[in-house]
């Protein structure tokens, strides 16, 4: 069975910006190498001479001409959305 | 540079190059924001909503498609899109759609000189990527703001191999990429707009020993790729020197101090977790469509530096006129050369007149110069070949005439008033020179006897006593004629 050490879950919480409890990442010590040893499962597939699906359309080159495009709502709707906007801006936490 | 010769520096270049189009690479949104407020060239998939679809537009295609040309190699004709996960504010996705297996261009290559050494460097590949969001720290506060305007807009990472070993090369690569990029049509190219941005891949090795590398993100000029370089290099010999190891991360370069700081270590590939975007379809290319393509291109780089070659204009004038037509577009200079070269008139004369006056002039005023060349150039030279100007003043009369806001209907007129043309009139010249010769007797001895360099002292004096408008020719075959023929002297 895979096995995840305590720093792997929160080096991967640290990729998903993730701020976890003591608790959360004792659980996720015990779920998350459940999952890998899920994906494991699919790894005994034989998958010689199959090339990836990483298309299951079949289209090709769906493109559109260079114009701009009015999707019917103003753009300031958009910051309607977001939980706070100063001057015009959508407010994060400090970054830097 | 040489400091040290046990070190050689190692350098690569990646540039992200934002291609010129109307609207966004997956959505419809403007792609100039130069003129507007923040979040208003947005929408739904900017932002990215769940359940936007993004749809490739078709010019950044062909954009890729004249910079793979301009690098020297063919677009890939078949090339797919990818996901690139990581989190942060100015990417409200949480992952970049760029290239990753299947890139648009894979090879080509750089020529450019350094201390007139000719200098090769390859390119790795290159991807079209959407851009970020742009973030900004106000001072004194506990928040970022981020301003999406900016995402979206289309990209090409162009990624060299790491085969420049100073950092000399390393600016001219980048000032050489710059011009490809502008004569092909591919970018607006304002470096203080972000239009071009550069990271340098530094390391050092130690007697023929790889090191690690540092990278330093987005340099917006040549010469801060110089300097960043030029200082990366010099931090990580005295890093190794002192016992220590060079750490591999991500640095950012402080333009006001002139040196790089650690920023944040990098993520790995791995973790950036890559994936075939299923919202994109591969693309593949019509070779009829890239021969299209390179059928329309724009008169290229090299075809200009030719052109100029050709005229006799030495490597200097030609950079700064390669330069200059991009600096200043609107004044055509190339076009104008070309026009007049092919009008038969001397091309190479207008051309001196743009690199010694014109172009010095335009960078004074900011380019806000009378924009009717064509006419000045014309008639100045025209005055010139006729010996009614001076070369010194046909110089000062271009300076006037391209700083007037609206030319003079006559510009023959307009010179003769301001005491510009040259005097031709024999009858004139003659009576000055009388003058000049019955008071400057000693001089006129002197010729006599033999001393030939008197006679420049005289023509000087006529010069004088015209105001600079006798012609110097005229002026002294009317002395010889005087001093043989005429015994009163």
């Amino acid at each position: 069975m895979a096995k995840l050490s305590r720093d792997d879950v929160l080096y991967l919480a640290q990729l998903a910006r993730l701020d976890l409890s003591d608790g959360e990442v004792g659980s996720l010590l015990e779920e998350l190498p459940q999952i890998l040893e899920y994906v494991e499962k699919l790894q005994e597939v034989d998958t010689n001479g199959l090339k990836p699906t990483n298309q299951v359309t079949g289209l090709e080159n769906v493109m559109r001409t260079d114009s701009t495009i009015n999707y019917g709502y103003e753009a300031k709707d958009l910051l309607e959305n977001v939980p706070e906007v100063r001057d015009d801006q959508i407010k994060v936490r400090r970054m830097v | 540079m040489r400091e040290n010769s046990r070190y050689l520096p190692t350098i690569g270049i990646e540039c992200h190059v934002q291609l010129k189009t109307v609207s966004k690479l997956f959505s419809g949104a403007s792609n100039d924001s130069r003129d507007s407020k923040p979040n208003t060239n947005v929408n739904h998939i900017d932002f990215g909503l769940p359940g936007a679809l993004p749809v490739l537009n078709t010019e950044a295609l062909t954009l890729a498609v004249r910079a793979a040309l301009a690098l020297k190699t063919k677009p890939q004709l078949f090339s797919t899109f990818d996901r690139k996960h990581y989190f942060y504010p100015d990417l409200p996705m949480g992952y970049q759609i760029t290239q990753y297996d299947n890139p648009i261009i894979k090879g080509g290559s750089v020529e450019f000189y350094v201390d007139g050494e000719k200098k090769t460097v390859g390119i790795t590949r290159a991807h079209i990527e959407a851009d970020a969001g742009k973030s900004t720290h106000p001072e004194g506060v506990n928040f970022s703001l981020v301003d999406l305007n900016r995402a979206g807009t289309p990209l090409l990472e162009i990624v060299s191999e790491p085969e420049m070993h100073s950092a000399a090369e390393a600016k001219a690569y980048a000032k050489e990429l710059y011009l490809l990029m502008r004569y092909a049509g591919v970018t607006e190219g304002i470096l203080y707009h972000g239009n071009m941005r550069f990271d340098v891949n530094v390391s050092v090795s130690k007697d023929g020993q790889l090191g690690t590398r540092s990278e330093t993100k987005n340099l917006n000029s040549f010469r801060s790729v110089e300097k960043a370089v030029e200082y990366e290099i010099k931090r990580q010999i005295e890093v190794i020197e002192s016992g220590n190891k060079v750490a591999q991360e991500t640095r950012g370069w402080l333009d006001a101090k002139q040196r790089t700081i650690t920023q944040r270590v990098k993520e790995n590939a791995d973790d950036y977790r890559y994936m075939p975007d299923p919202d994109l379809p591969p693309v593949t290319l019509d070779v009829r469509f890239v021969n299209e393509i390179e059928k329309s291109m724009p008169n290229t780089l090299s075809f200009w530096r030719n052109e100029l070659k050709r005229l006799g204009l030495n490597e200097h004038q030609i950079e700064i006129l390669i330069e200059a037509n991009l600096d200043f577009n609107e004044a055509n200079y190339l076009s104008l050369i070309q026009d007049f070269d092919s009008k038969g008139i001397d091309a190479r004369q207008i051309a001196n007149w743009l690199v010694n006056i014109d172009i010095p002039l335009a960078k004074e005023t900011e380019g806000v110069l009378n924009s009717n060349r064509a006419i000045i150039y014309t008639v100045v030279a025209q005055l010139l070949r006729e010996s009614k100007l001076s070369s010194t003043n046909s110089k000062e009369l271009i300076t006037q005439l391209l700083q007037l806001e609206n030319l003079p209907e006559d510009i023959g007129k307009y010179a003769e008033d301001k005491g510009l043309l040259q005097q031709s009139d024999s009858n004139q010249i003659e009576t000055i020179v009388d003058e000049v010769l019955k008071e400057n007797p000693k001089a006129v001895e002197d010729i006599k006897s033999g001393e030939q360099k008197a006679i420049g002292f005289l023509i000087g004096q006529v010069m004088q006593r015209s105001k600079g408008q006798a012609n110097p020719s005229l002026t002294k075959q009317i002395i010889e004629n005087r001093l043989t023929k005429n015994s009163n002297f």
